[in-house]
């Protein structure tokens, strides 16, 4: 699937993370900024890729701001911005879930 | 948990308690020209009274301010805010943001994911998102060949393109081996930025160093420089052209490895005339200024004001003497358009 418009999900409140996806022609490129990044960080972007792979997304500029969030809601968060990202909001794909 | 709500700046005494929020918290400047460009306001209230607010007009973000004794911590607070006007401009599908601050909030912005564009004794300015400036200068493609070449650079309006740019663009070309020229992106001229690009375009294309690229919001811009479109004090001028400076000397200087700067020379506008003694004072020590003397035709100083009043005032001769003929092409054969521009209010006589 080809990421065509920009999407954000999530809050920069405490235990929260918000994710910005952008188009892009180069492969996935994450960028995070993390108090914990340098315990967490491979873990948080692990996390993000794996979704973005469920959904066939080859190219996407990915930009993190995490706030300590838990990974089940960096997972969610991610979900939320992709399916903005892809305009299927209103149908959800559940084998991804 | 306060929840965040909408402020109704146009009822009275909203408005009054919102300035006296912000006044407290040494925020002072409520200016007409800054109160009234803004879109959206929300803030957050504990028992009646408010204790954080945020503003937006455009995509830029100004008028934060929190509450230091609270249930919630001022951090707290903060991000609340921040997020809430993200948010709020993500659902107008705006994704680059900016925001204006004192040097010592920089920091706070930082921590939410903003980052520093350049630093001011007064401000400092930030930017959130995508497409920001890496991505804009990535986007330019400078060649890897370039290295120790001589790098010109050159911002313009062109509103429209001259013979007085086109003898500053030549100027640059003959001394180096590239030439950037970069056209002002706001589109708020009497010739749209699609159509001063093509006459820039047009007007050098025999010029075979020459690269026109637009400037993206980093030059020149409603973000960095409003006050080149609007007319304001001289302390505003200062302030705002150290900041297009700094961007210029932090970003675009070191990635596309410019080497100098073209300026032509001043004699009219107040505003491009600070402009200029600011990028000296701010460049000078990364790169080498030239100050070109402005080309004259038959005795007269060529500039794109005087184009602008002929256009107004149908005088097809002298504007034939002053721009290339690819310019002089367009207007003749968008007269009516242009001058239809005027009438409906479009100002010609800044810049």
């Amino acid at each position: 699937m080809e990421i065509k418009k920009s999407a954000l999900a999530g809050t920069l409140e405490s235990s929260d993370v918000q994710i910005l996806l952008s188009p892009a022609t180069d492969g996935i490129t994450i960028d995070l900024q993390s108090d914990v990044k340098k315990q967490f960080g491979d873990q948080i972007e692990e996390t993000i890729k794996k979704v973005l792979l469920s959904y066939k997304i080859e190219n996407v500029h990915v930009k993190v701001v995490d706030k300590g969030a838990l990974d089940m809601v960096i997972k969610a968060r991610t979900i939320t911005a992709v399916q903005r990202a892809l305009d299927i909001v209103d149908e959800p794909q559940w084998e991804v879930l | 948990m306060p929840e965040i709500e909408s402020l109704d700046l146009n009822k009275q005494s909203v408005k009054i308690k919102w300035q006296n929020f912000l006044k407290k918290r040494g925020i002072s400047n409520f200016a007409d020209n800054e109160i009234t460009n803004i879109d959206t306001t929300i803030g957050l209230f504990e028992a009646n009274s408010l204790i954080a607010t945020g503003s937006i007009a455009g995509n830029v973000i100004k008028y934060v301010a929190v509450e230091n004794e609270t249930n919630e911590s001022k951090g707290a607070l903060f991000n609340k805010i921040v997020s809430a006007l993200v948010s709020c401009l993500a659902n107008q599908g705006i994704f680059h943001i900016f925001v204006f601050t004192k040097p010592e909030y920089s920091k706070t912005f930082e921590h939410v994911g903003f980052s520093l564009l350049a630093t001011s004794e007064k401000g400092v300015i930030l930017e959130k998102g995508m497409p920001d400036i890496n991505s804009y200068l990535m986007a330019i493609n400078a060649s890897s060949k370039l290295e120790n070449k001589k790098i010109a650079s050159i911002v313009m309006n062109a509103n429209p393109f001259t013979k007085g740019h086109r003898f500053l663009v030549e100027q640059a070309a003959l001394e180096n081996d590239l030439v950037y020229v970069f056209v002002v992106e706001q589109d708020v001229s009497l010739f749209t930025t699609n159509e001063r690009v093509k006459l820039v375009k047009q007007g050098v294309s025999d010029l075979t160093n020459v690269k026109v690229v637009l400037g993206g919001p980093y030059m020149v811009s409603f973000v960095t420089f409003p006050a080149y479109f609007i007319n304001s004090p001289i302390d505003i001028i200062d302030y705002q052209t150290t900041l297009d400076a700094q961007i210029f000397k932090n970003w675009v200087v070191p990635q596309l490895k410019i080497t100098s700067r073209y300026l032509g020379c001043e004699p009219f506008s107040k505003t491009t005339k600070r402009y200029n003694e600011i990028l000296q004072q701010q460049l000078s020590d990364v790169i080498s200024i030239k100050i070109i003397e402005r080309k004259m035709i038959d005795a007269q100083i060529i500039s794109a004001t005087k184009i602008r009043l002929a256009i107004k005032e149908t005088d097809l001769l002298l504007i034939k003497e002053l721009v290339p003929l690819t310019t002089f092409k367009f207007i003749k054969n968008n007269l009516n358009i242009l001058q239809e521009r005027i009438q409906k209010g479009q100002k010609i006589n800044g810049n």
